[in-house]
C-alpha cells in the first residue's frame, strides 16, 4: 500500500480518542444531579455483560471508522485490488547486449527479449509512465507507441553494454514518478557475466529470461600479434575456449594465412611471415555454432622489412655480437637505417645511444644529444651497484651508469630504471642507456634476454616508420578511447574513412580492425572487440536474477506475456479511498444501528 | 360543551403555572376537570336537594327540572347536599430527589412542584365532594400533618402546608405512612404522590399495613420524562442528590439498559402493589393534570 498524502495519516491518532474514553471513562469529572441513579447504577449492575460488549464493539467501530477515514484522507493505493490495473511508472529494461544475438529455439535470445519488452509496452494504459533503457545505454521515456516504435528500432549491439547501469537509470527513473506503483521489467538473457550488480531496486522488479540454458559455445577468447610489429616475421597468440576440438582459419588482409584444428581450450601459437606490407587487419574464425559472434576475434599488425642495422665499433663487442646473431636470424639487416653507437659518434636517429666509454667524451656526447634533439643528457657517473627494473631486464645489475637527465618536458619513455632514476629511456627515434652493454658496467649482456630486448628495441621501437604510434589500441565498442596526437582519421578495414579530432574518441560500435590514419597515413589501428566474458553465456535463473535486483517485490518469468501479466500485477496499486470512505459509512451505519438497536430494544 | 382547547386540567402543566398561583391553577383544572364529566359526581350519593344551578353541557339529563324548562323556557339542574362519607390523605413526597427536573424551567416543572399542583387539584376535587382531605408531607421526616376535614377552610389549610419549606435529603416513606395511618381512623382513602425513589423495605410493609386496615391505597408515581426513558447525553458521573451515590456512565451507552432497568422497576412496582389491592399509577411530569386526576377520581368513584 502506498499513499499519496501520507502525511493525513496522522489523523489515525485521532482513533485513539475513543479508545482513551473507553479506558479512561471511569474517571470523568463532570457530575450530574440525576435522582434515579439508583436505576444506573442498576441498570449497569444487570446489564453490565451486554453493556461492555456493547461499548467494545461501539469502541471498535469508532476507532475503525476514524482509521478508516484517515487512511481515505491519505489517498491510498493498494496493490492487487480491484480489476485491471492502476497507474504505474514502469520502466523497461532490455538486454540488446552481443550475448543476446545466441540462437535458442531457432531465433536469436534477442527476438524473445523484445517480444517481453512489446507485450509490456502493449499491456500498458494511457495513465502509465513508461520508459525504454537499453543496454547501450540509451534511455528514452514516452507514450506507449512511442516507445513500441522505438522498440522496433532497437538491435543487439556489439559489445557487451552496461545492464547494471541501465538498470540503475531505470530503478531511478521509475523511483521518481509521482505515480503509486512503481516496476522495473527487466528483459534479459540473463548472462552471469554481465550481472555482476549488487545494487538492488527498491521498487518491484520482474525478469524475463530464457527458460532453455545457454547453447553450446565455441569461442575465440583472445587472439594478440607478438610482437605488435612483425619484420615480417611474427606470432599470432589465440586462445579458444570450446567443449570440443574445432577448425579454425587464421585471415590476414583478405588472405588466408593458417588453418588448423584446436583441441578443446587449445591455445594457439602460429608463427607468420605474410607478404602483407604495413599495417594489416587480422582474424581468427572458427567453425560456426549457434552463438555466431564470438566465432571469430580480430588483430592488427604492423607487417614491414627487418630493420637496417649498423654497429658503430663504439657500441662495444657485445653488441655487434648481437646484431651479427640477429642478422643471421632475419631479425635484422645489415644497412644504414638504425645506428647503434656511442651517443659522441652517431650523427644520426634513428640510433640506439650508449654513453661513451671514456668519460672525458661525455661533454661531446651531450652536445651530439642536443644535436640530435634527443631531450635527455648524461649526468654523473654513479658506480654504486644497483638492481634495473623494467620490461626482460628485471634482475639486471649495474655496477656503472650515468645518470640520465631530462631536458625540457619533452615525453619520453622509461624503458627501465635503476636506483629510482631512469636507466633506458627511449623517445621518437632514440632509445637511449645509461650504461655501456658491458660486463664491466652492466651484465645486460650476459642475460638471456638481452638479445630479445635488443630485437625489440630495433625491431619495435627503432624500426617503424617515422610517426607510427606503436602497438594496436584495443577497445570495446562506443568505448571512450584515447588517440595519440595528430590521429586525424579512422579506416574501416573495408577502405571507408571517417575524420575524428580531439584527444578522446568513441571507439567504433562495430567489432574489428579500424585503421588510425595521419595526413591519409595508416599510423596504427584501433582493434574493437566484446569482451572476453560476453563469450561466457552462463545464465541466472529469471527468479534468482529478480531476487537479486529487488529488496522486495520481485517476479520472474520466462515467457512475454508473463512479463506483462507480472510486470502490471506488481504493480497494479488501485486507488483505495473510495472503498475506504465506504467502509467509513458502512462503520458509521453500524454504529448508528447498534446505538438504535438498543434504544429500541429499551423501548 | 366546552373546548378540550381551554380545558385547563387538559393543558401542559408547565405552562399552567407561568399563569398562576397554585391555589388559582387548581381551580382551573378542578373546574376544566368537572366541566368534562359527562355525569355529575353527585350521582349515587345520598342526596337532599339544595339549590338550582344552570344546566351544563355534561350534566346528567336525569336531573334537568323539565318542569321549569316548560314554564320559564330555561335549562336548570337540581343540586343536591350530600353527606360526607369518605376521608381522604394525600401523602407527599419533599425529599430532596422530588426537587428535579430533567428539562429547564421553561419546559417542564420540578416532580414536587408537579405533586403539589396535583395535590391541590385533588383535595379541592375531593372537597367539593364533600369528602374530608387530610396531608402529609414527607422527607427523611414527616414535615406537615393535616387531619382530614371536609370544612371550605381545609382547602386553605392544605394550600398553607403545601407553601412550607421542608430540609430533609432522603425519603422515610414508613413514617409518613405511619402518620397517615393515624390520622386515618376509619377506612378512608390514601394516595401517596411519591417518585419512589425510596426504601422499598421499608415501604411495601406500610403500605401493606394500611391495606390491611381497610384502607384505599392509590400510588401515583411521579417520574420525570428524562427519569423513565435516559435522554441526558454526554460522559459524567450521575449522582443522586438524596445517597450521594455517583455512577459513571456514558448517555448514549446506558441508555437501553436504563430505559429497560426502568421498565422492570415499574413493572415489579405494578406488581407488588397490584398484589396488596393497591393501585399503581405512573404519572409523568408532562402528562396534562387530567390523567392523574381521572385516575385518582375513580378511584374515589370505586369507593361507595
Amino acid at each position: 500500500m502506498s499513499f499519496l498524502a501520507p502525511f493525513f495519516l496522522l489523523l489515525a491518532g485521532a482513533a485513539a480518542v475513543p479508545l482513551l474514553l473507553h479506558l479512561l471513562r471511569r474517571n470523568v469529572s463532570a457530575r450530574i444531579d440525576f435522582p434515579a441513579a439508583r436505576y444506573l447504577q442498576r441498570a449497569e449492575r444487570e446489564h453490565s455483560r451486554s453493556l461492555r460488549l456493547r461499548n467494545l464493539l461501539l469502541m471498535l467501530l469508532r476507532v475503525l471508522l476514524l482509521i478508516a477515514l484517515a487512511l481515505a484522507a491519505a489517498r491510498p493505493f493498494v496493490r492487487g485490488f480491484g480489476s485491471g490495473h492502476g497507474a504505474t511508472a514502469v520502466a523497461v529494461v532490455l538486454d540488446n547486449s552481443l550475448s543476446t544475438t545466441a540462437v535458442s529455439g531457432g531465433q536469436p535470445v534477442f527476438e524473445q527479449l523484445r517480444a517481453g519488452a512489446r507485450a509490456v509496452l502493449l499491456a500498458a494504459t494511457p495513465a502509465d509512465r513508461l520508459w525504454l533503457v537499453t543496454a547501450d545505454g540509451r534511455l528514452q521515456a514516452g507514450t506507449r507507441e512511442m516507445l513500441l516504435a522505438e522498440l522496433a528500432r532497437v538491435a543487439p549491439v556489439e559489445g557487451a553494454g552496461d545492464l547494471p547501469l541501465a538498470f540503475a537509470r531505470a530503478s531511478a527513473a521509475v523511483t521518481a514518478a509521482s505515480l503509486p506503483s512503481h516496476v522495473v521489467a527487466v528483459a534479459t538473457d540473463g548472462q552471469r557475466s554481465a550481472w555482476n550488480t549488487e545494487r538492488r531496486s527498491p521498487d518491484a522488479v520482474t525478469v524475463l529470461a530464457p527458460s532453455a540454458g545457454p547453447p553450446p559455445n565455441r569461442a575465440v577468447a583472445s587472439v594478440e600479434a607478438q610482437p605488435s610489429r612483425w619484420t615480417p616475421r611474427g606470432s599470432m597468440i589465440a586462445r579458444v575456449a570450446s567443449s570440443d576440438s574445432t577448425g579454425y582459419r587464421v585471415v590476414i588482409g583478405e588472405r588466408t594465412a593458417a588453418r588448423g584444428v584446436a583441441a578443446r581450450d587449445e591455445a594457439i601459437s602460429l608463427r607468420l611471415a605474410p607478404p602483407e606490407r604495413g599495417w594489416q587487419a587480422g582474424r581468427i574464425e572458427l567453425e560456426p555454432d549457434d552463438f555466431p559472434a564470438d566465432d571469430a576475434r580480430h588483430f592488427a599488425v604492423w607487417i614491414g622489412a627487418p630493420p637496417s642495422v649498423s654497429a658503430e665499433t663504439s657500441a662495444g663487442s657485445f653488441i655487434a655480437t648481437a646484431v651479427a646473431t640477429l642478422g643471421a636470424d632475419g631479425r635484422v639487416a645489415r644497412g644504414v637505417g638504425i645506428t647503434i653507437g656511442s651517443a659522441d659518434a652517431v650523427a644520426a636517429l634513428p640510433a640506439l645511444l650508449l654513453p661513451p666509454a671514456d668519460p672525458v667524451r661525455l661533454g661531446a656526447a651531450n652536445r651530439a644529444l642536443a644535436r640530435l634533439g634527443v631531450p635527455w643528457r648524461y649526468g654523473a657517473l654513479d658506480t654504486s651497484s644497483t638492481m634495473a627494473h623494467g620490461d626482460r631486464l628485471e634482475g639486471v645489475s649495474i655496477s656503472r651508469r650515468f645518470r640520465l637527465v631530462r631536458q625540457g618536458s619533452t615525453s619520453a619513455d622509461t624503458l627501465a630504471v635503476a636506483g629510482g632514476e631512469p636507466w633506458i629511456v627511449a623517445g621518437p627515434g632514440y632509445v637511449l642507456l645509461g650504461s655501456q652493454v658491458d660486463p664491466v658496467a652492466t651484465n645486460l649482456p650476459l642475460r638471456a634476454s638481452f638479445l630479445p630486448w635488443l630485437a625489440d628495441a630495433l625491431g619495435q621501437r627503432l624500426g617503424a616508420p617515422a610517426g607510427d604510434v606503436g602497438a594496436p589500441i584495443s577497445a570495446t565498442p562506443s568505448e571512450m578511447i584515447a588517440v595519440p596526437a595528430g590521429v586525424d582519421g579512422l579506416e574501416s578495414e573495408a577502405g571507408a574513412r571517417r575524420s575524428i579530432s580531439g584527444d578522446r574518441i568513441t571507439a567504433p560500435a562495430e567489432r574489428g580492425v579500424w585503421f588510425l590514419l595521419r595526413a591519409g597515413r595508416r599510423v596504427g589501428a584501433i582493434v574493437v572487440e566484446a569482451p572476453e566474458a560476453e563469450s561466457d553465456l552462463a545464465r541466472i535463473p529469471a527468479d534468482r536474477l529478480a531476487a537479486r535486483l529487488a529488496v522486495a517485490g520481485a517476479r520472474g518469468v520466462t515467457t512475454p506475456n508473463a512479463l506483462a501479466r507480472s510486470t502490471f500485477a506488481l504493480g497494479s496499486s488501485h486507488p483505495a479511498s473510495t472503498p475506504l470512505l465506504l467502509l467509513a459509512f458502512l462503520l458509521l451505519a453500524a454504529e448508528a444501528v447498534a446505538v438504535r438497536a438498543s434504544r429500541s430494544t429499551a423501548a | 360543551m366546552e373546548s378540550s382547547a381551554v380545558r385547563a386540567d387538559l393543558q401542559d402543566p408547565a405552562a399552567l403555572a407561568s399563569l398562576g398561583h397554585l391555589e388559582v391553577v387548581a381551580r382551573w383544572v378542578v373546574d376544566g376537570f368537572l366541566s368534562g364529566l359527562h355525569r355529575s359526581p353527585r350521582k349515587g350519593f345520598s342526596v337532599e336537594f339544595a339549590d338550582f344551578r344552570p344546566y351544563q353541557p355534561g350534566d346528567d339529563l336525569r336531573y334537568v327540572d323539565w318542569k321549569i324548562a316548560a314554564r320559564s323556557d330555561r335549562w336548570v339542574v337540581k343540586q343536591y347536599e350530600e353527606e360526607t362519607n369518605l376521608r381522604a390523605t394525600l401523602i407527599l413526597d419533599v425529599s430532596r430527589s422530588m426537587d428535579w427536573r430533567g428539562a429547564p424551567a421553561a419546559e417542564r416543572l420540578t416532580k414536587r412542584a408537579y405533586a403539589e399542583q396535583l395535590t391541590a387539584a385533588l383535595a379541592l376535587l375531593l372537597l367539593r365532594q364533600r369528602d374530608a382531605v387530610g396531608l402529609v408531607r414527607f422527607d427523611d421526616d414527616v414535615r406537615t400533618s393535616v387531619p382530614p376535614r371536609a370544612r371550605t377552610t381545609q382547602w386553605r389549610r392544605i394550600l398553607g402546608a403545601l407553601a412550607e419549606r421542608s430540609g430533609g435529603r432522603a425519603s422515610d416513606v414508613g413514617a409518613a405512612l405511619a402518620q397517615a395511618a393515624r390520622l386515618v381512623t376509619r377506612r378512608g382513602m390514601i394516595i401517596l404522590l411519591s417518585d419512589l425513589l425510596v426504601d422499598v423495605d421499608a415501604a411495601l410493609p406500610a403500605l401493606r399495613g394500611l391495606r390491611a386496615a381497610g384502607h384505599d391505597v392509590t400510588v401515583l408515581h411521579v417520574m420525570d420524562p428524562a427519569e423513565r426513558s435516559f435522554t441526558l447525553a454526554g460522559e459524567a458521573q450521575f449522582a443522586d442528590p438524596e445517597t450521594e451515590l455517583a455512577v459513571p456512565a456514558s448517555g448514549a451507552d446506558v441508555r437501553a439498559a436504563y430505559d429497560r432497568t426502568v421498565s422492570t422497576v415499574i413493572d415489579e412496582w405494578r406488581t407488588a402493589l397490584g398484589a396488596m389491592g393497591a393501585r399503581y399509577e405512573l404519572v409523568l411530569t408532562d402528562q396534562a393534570y387530567a390523567v392523574p386526576l381521572r385516575r385518582a377520581f375513580d378511584a374515589r368513584q370505586r369507593r361507595p
